[in-house]
């Protein structure tokens, strides 16, 4: 891989692509960050507190 | 509210009042010096390092872990979030207790104190950002003591003051936020002036915006760390309502903070792919970078998405406090070890004994006062003469 940066827009598109990877990579990762701490929050809300008609498991 | 008809007489000379009069009379000393013989006398500071420990720590660490006022009070007033409520005058306390003991260490830090005020009187310097920063700290400080007075007013029985300064409560907490937003930001935003100074593994453009987030991380987890210690040390000083809510506040901030800190560990990666710091990861500041960001940022991100999910009391308290110390590393990388990373080792700074012991003074006032405010006003329980605002 070359590795090499020569120009301002050599340095940009290499930083710029590879943030929006990251950027997609994250949020995909915060849709199962979220389900990993919400799972066993059945009859909660987002913060822990007791929804009405809720039911704990 | 605690039955304080029981008076228990304890006796003055415990451990930790020995400990807290010989830190005092201590830093009294120090205090004599720094002010008779000036700051070549009892620091360590040149030119290469004007900003040693009383920036980098009592006022960054300091105004970062004083964050809990404005966290608070945003969850309760601003989001809705009631079942908070008993968690706010202990976090108001604490903010503002902070933030006195910060314009307190200033006073140590800046050579000529008493001109602390010229920003706004003699020059108003309105491009500098160190002028913001001490607007807001300065107005900021004026809210706090005003979001604190309905606690002082009710200890002393001042009933009409009292229900004025209640009225205040949602204007004082959207003045807090908004104070708070530009202050905790600017703070990073003062070493975007020196990037060659700073480590590329620490700098960024985006070093505004990592002070506001790792401030709300730190105000989160300075609830959970002074509720955890609140309960252990004022339990009879705590009500039926504090009691109640206390295990709900820290499972609603663990599982905040879990998310906040997430959400921070993306920005800080985001960061070194924009400037392309990747190489320096193998170096040895690269190591400490690492240990920062793994130890410190992703530890705790698990520990208190396990604590929250599991509902473990006891993982969420000490990853609260492995939070605290890991806002205390970041500051200090930042104000100091990141900071000069270019110059020989004969010319970094370490701060004098005596810069150390104005720091641990401080901080000794601060839990000094703190206690004294705990025993005396309403904070860990509710005055039964008036209503919750």
């Amino acid at each position: 891989m070359e590795n090499v940066i020569y120009t301002l827009h050599d340095f940009m598109l290499r930083t710029e692509s590879l943030t929006y990877i990251l950027i997609v990579a994250a949020l995909c990762g915060f849709i199962f960050f979220w389900r990993f701490l919400s799972e066993r929050d059945d009859g909660r809300d987002h913060l822990g507190a007791d929804r009405p008609g809720g039911h704990h498991r | 509210m605690p039955d304080r008809k029981i008076v228990i007489q304890k006796p003055a000379l415990t451990p930790f009042n020995v400990v807290a009069g010989i830190i005092v009379a201590v830093g009294l000393i120090i205090t004599v010096i720094r002010f008779t013989q000036g700051l070549r006398a009892t620091t360590n500071l040149s030119d290469y390092n004007p900003w040693g420990i009383w920036i980098g720590f009592d006022l960054l660490v300091g105004v970062a872990l004083a964050a809990g006022g404005y966290v608070t009070s945003a969850a309760c007033y601003i989001f809705g979030l009631k079942r908070f409520h008993s968690a706010v005058r202990p976090a108001i306390l604490t903010g503002f207790l902070g933030y006195a003991l910060v314009v307190l260490a200033l006073h140590y830090d800046v050579g000529r104190p008493w001109r602390l005020p010229y920003p706004f009187i003699v020059q108003q310097g309105t491009t500098s950002l160190l002028f913001e920063v001490a607007a807001c700290v300065a107005l900021y400080l004026t809210v706090l003591f005003i979001e604190f007075t309905p606690a002082a007013l009710e200890w002393l029985g001042l009933k009409r003051a009292r229900s004025i300064v209640a009225k205040l409560t949602l204007v004082l907490t959207i003045f807090g936020v908004v104070l708070s937003t530009l202050h905790q930001s600017s703070l990073g935003a003062l070493f975007l002036i020196a990037p060659s100074k700073l480590h590329p593994l620490w700098y960024s453009p985006y070093l505004a915006l990592y002070f506001f987030v790792s401030s709300i991380i730190a105000g989160l987890s300075m609830v959970i760390f002074e509720g955890s210690l609140a309960h252990k040390h004022f339990h009879d000083k705590m009500d039926a309502e504090h009691l109640r809510e206390a295990d709900g506040v820290a499972l609603g901030f663990a599982k905040a903070a879990s998310w906040v800190l997430a959400g921070y560990f993306i920005i800080k990666v985001i960061g070194i792919a924009q400037t392309n710091a990747w190489n320096y990861l193998g170096s040895g500041y690269g190591l400490w970078f690492l240990v920062e960001m793994l130890g410190f940022v992703l530890l705790p991100c698990y520990f208190y998405a396990i604590g929250a999910r599991e509902k473990n009391l006891k993982i969420i308290r000490r990853t609260a406090a492995w939070t605290v110390l890991g806002i205390v590393v970041n500051r200090f990388n930042v104000g100091m070890i990141a900071f000069n990373y270019h110059l020989p080792s004969s010319e970094r700074y370490f701060p004098h004994w005596m810069e150390i012991g104005i720091s641990v003074f401080v901080v000794t006032i601060g839990i000094l006062a703190y206690k004294f405010i705990v025993t005396h006003m309403p904070i860990l329980y509710a005055h039964p003469d008036y209503d919750a605002h």
